[in-house]
């Protein structure tokens, strides 16, 4: 009887522990073990959609993963970063900013610490060159008849693009800073309203990317920030190229962020899927047709690269006044 | 001819089992998505972009596009029932739509805005296939000179709102031009009003207002002066449907709105909300009776719904000959359109001519398939005027906070929503009217940044300096002394 009852005990004891290992080892279960949602701060349709949902697309080759694509829009990205950075770091909340949200937050006086550093940089997707882009219908529309034309006019020549404080904007005081002319930057709702603006004449140039000019004849690339001119757009001039310095690597950039203290294996899988994707070809040739570099960058890099952004945009929005 | 032979072959390809079903389905789609407040028509196409990966690109286009078109009626049922616009643009169709489903003539209304949208549908459609370039000339000629003096266009019809009380009109008014000051100012940059309130910073979300503004000011109007005891049974035991001399009537309503949808629609700047206002202004101004304009006039619900379909033809004009998204959604429809390799602008016509008319035709024939289930589904919708009043205003109510929400999936949202409706309430009862608001908050951000950015292009004479912008600005000092000249005239006789 009392025998009974140990063995009883001894049974309950066993199962009891086995059940909690069997949990134990399912709470370890290698990421992901539910759906992952990316977020973005653009609105349906914008240049990081498109993204996100093609990365979507393509990583289900790869990965039986389940994505869920969300917009947060608003306030420029930020109220997309308070979104993710108010769910728990256990990276099934990714974050898909771009350079604009990193140059916004410097640009409205936000807190540097809060909305750029209280992420975690993990995965840069690809790079895009920044542009100066004219209408070949317009009488001014090479780099050398806008700088003339910039000097002649002392400040009054008009450049259109997206918002104020935005990449764009950024680009165009590097420009000027460094080609020593002055303009005055037009902002519009958006990228296409201001080419619209462009195609109507308002302005003389646009700042944006190459690819800005597809299914757009009446624009052109009058000035391209890269090394070498660009295979996709062989009559594009480099900065170096037009004799103006230091604008050989102005990139738009797309990534992926988490928010901080995100455990490591979580990061290693997105940095790996990421990698996984770079090197897919249908990934590949949709992005490079629009001559923008497919990369993979890890931490470390696209930490580095987010620095200079917000370095870059300290010093250019004092320069010009846009914050203090 | 060649237009004319392409649009055939388009649209003999799209007749079979197939492609009809896919067409049938995005219009469904559309209806039920513009339907929901909180699902506006861009981010509807939006959710249904990842199912189209694994289509043909004719077909993802026959389906989206469909869907936009759909969507752009289907926030009229909502407007039209329950005095919640699911879509912005669908706010005018609420001004005479919902007073005339509260008289026991919702029948008529869905009607009414569902033979209008297809009207204005189809003559949107036809003037993009025929006007295309032209037109898109004259979207590019419209700098921020222009833009502000529509916006100033569009802000003189209140002059014909105010009826009686011209102050509280006005007064009305500039409230709403002053709440779209809260922000981050879009020149500058520099913040207003948001108390660093990152929320604050694009200012108040536009749908949770509405609702707010239209259907919570309502609902609370309602319940205060809801006698529970007596009211038993709401709402005719009959619908009544109207004939077809009864949508002949409104023919020329139905054209002028189309007109005027098409033509506001080209504009990247403007959009459909601004095109149903100025259309509904028309139509009130055309009309010998335009004082029972807001208490249910069939040509009010014409003007509103006519424009509002009108305008998606509108919008692909320039998304198909410039390369620019006209509306919201045309932009969600590039963008997909992009995914599937197909860069829209001219070069399209070139490239792959056949997905240009693939487009036009699904547009026409959407458009009757839009018409058959818009008939069948309004026998459905109908039933939420038949509803006991006092099981549907709370379920109105749960609507607009899910609404709400659904926008951002953010309780601030919630919040404005009934903030906003809370301040409908009380305005309403001390007799301002809300329209002047509505419109206020529609174009005061249009009114002032382009006014801005046309005095930072040619200095403070700017807007006199482009003839565009002068006879617009001469159309808008007329129509508003017009109405004011009148009513003196009108008392001076009395």
């Amino acid at each position: 009887m009392n025998n009974n009852r140990v063995r009883m005990l001894f049974v309950t004891l066993a199962a009891v522990l086995i059940l909690s290992f069997a949990a134990g080892a399912a709470a370890k279960n290698p990421f992901p073990s539910k759906p992952i949602r990316i977020i973005n701060y653009v609105a349906p349709g914008g240049l990081m959609d498109v993204t996100t949902r093609k990365f979507t697309d393509v990583a289900s080759k790869y990965t039986d993963a389940v994505f869920v694509v969300e917009n947060r829009t608003g306030a420029g990205g930020l109220i997309g970063a308070e979104y993710v950075l108010g769910q728990p770091a256990d990276g099934y909340t990714i974050f898909a900013p771009t350079t604009s949200v990193v140059v916004q937050v410097v640009a409205t006086g936000s807190d540097v610490d809060k909305y750029i550093w209280g992420f975690d940089w993990v995965s840069m997707l690809m790079k895009d060159p920044e542009c100066i882009i004219s209408n070949v219908k317009l009488p001014i529309h090479d780099w050398a008849d806008i700088v003339k034309d910039a000097k002649a006019k002392g400040g009054d020549q008009i450049w259109v693009g997206p918002s104020t404080g935005g990449n764009d904007h950024l680009m165009a005081m590097k420009v000027w800073d460094k080609a020593g002319i002055s303009a005055m930057w037009i902002p519009f709702e958006s990228g296409p309203k201001a080419m619209a603006a462009l195609m109507g004449g308002q302005g003389v140039a646009y700042v944006g990317n190459p690819a800005d000019t597809t299914g757009r004849p009446d624009l052109i690339v009058c000035a391209v920030s890269s090394d070498e001119r660009l295979p996709q757009y062989p009559d594009a001039p480099t900065f170096k190229e037009l004799g103006v310095p230091d604008l050989d690597d102005e990139i738009m950039w797309r990534g992926f962020s988490v928010k901080k203290g995100t455990p490591p294996e979580a990061v290693a899988w997105l940095q790996d899927l990421v990698e996984k994707v770079a090197n897919d070809p249908e990934w590949k040739t949709f992005f490079e047709e629009q001559a923008i570099e497919v990369v993979a960058y890890r931490t470390d890099e696209f930490t580095g690269i987010v620095k200079k952004n917000v370095e870059d945009a300290e010093k250019y929005f004092k320069q010009f006044g846009i914050i203090k | 001819m060649q237009d004319l032979i392409g649009l055939l072959k388009a649209a003999g390809s799209l007749m079979s089992l197939q492609p009809l079903f896919v067409l049938s389905m995005g219009t469904v789609l559309g209806i039920l998505a513009g339907a929901m407040p909180g699902v506006s028509p861009s981010m509807g196409v939006a959710l249904m972009v990842p199912f189209t990966y694994a289509m043909n690109p004719s077909m993802a286009l026959v389906f989206l596009s469909a869907m936009y078109l759909a969507a752009n009626y289907g926030g009229s049922i909502t407007a039209v029932t329950i005095n919640t616009p699911g879509t912005p643009s669908a706010v005018v169709t609420a001004f005479d739509g919902y007073p005339m489903a509260k008289k026991g003539r919702a029948g008529e209304a869905l009607g009414v805005s569902l033979v209008a949208s297809v009207v204005g549908g189809v003559v949107g459609i036809i003037v993009l296939i025929l006007f295309s370039g032209p037109l898109a000339r004259l979207a590019l000629k419209f700098w921020p000179a222009e833009y502000f003096s529509l916006a100033v266009l569009g802000l003189s019809t209140i002059a014909s709102m105010g009826g009686q009380n011209a102050m509280k009109c006005a007064i009305s008014a500039v409230l709403g031009l002053l709440i779209c000051t809260i922000g981050m100012d879009s020149i500058l940059g520099v913040s207003r009003f948001t108390f660093g309130n990152v929320n604050l910073f694009d200012g108040f979300e536009f749908i949770p207002m509405l609702i707010g503004l239209l259907a919570l000011s309502e609902v609370f109007t309602e319940v205060e002066k809801f006698n529970f005891a007596a009211e038993s049974v709401a709402g005719s035991a009959k619908a009544k449907w109207p004939s077809l001399g009864y949508y002949w009537k409104l023919r020329m309503s139905m054209l002028r709105a189309s007109l005027i949808g098409t033509i506001v629609g080209i504009f990247p700047g403007a959009g459909a909300t601004i095109a149903t206002f100025i259309s509904y202004d028309v139509e009130k101004r055309v009309s010998r009776t335009p004082e029972e304009f807001g208490e249910g006039m069939p040509e009010g619900v014409a003007a509103a719904e006519g424009a509002n379909s009108a305008s998606v033809g509108g919008a692909l004009v320039p998304m198909l000959t410039l390369g620019i998204p006209g509306s919201a959604t045309a932009a969600v429809l590039m963008g997909a359109l992009m995914i599937h390799n197909l860069q829209p602008g001219p070069e399209l016509f070139v490239k792959s001519p056949e997905i240009v008319y693939t487009l036009f035709a699904s547009l026409l024939i959407a458009n009757i398939v839009l018409l058959i289930l818009g008939l069948a589904g309004s026998r459905l919708w109908i039933n939420v005027t038949r509803v006991r009043k006092e099981i549907l205003f709370p379920l109105i109510f749960a609507f607009a906070m899910i609404g709400s929400y659904a926008v951002n999936s953010s309780m601030w949202d919630v919040m404005v929503c009934l903030g906003f409706g809370i301040l409908g309430y009380i305005l309403k009862r001390y007799g301002y009217p809300l329209p002047p608001l509505v419109l206020g908050v529609v174009l005061g951000e249009m009114a002032e940044v382009n006014l801005r950015r046309a005095v930072m292009m040619a200095g403070p004479t700017a807007i006199f300096q482009r003839p565009g912008s002068v006879a617009l600005l001469v159309i808008a000092a007329l129509s508003f002394a017009i109405p004011m000249l009148q009513a003196r005239k009108a008392k001076q006789r009395a």
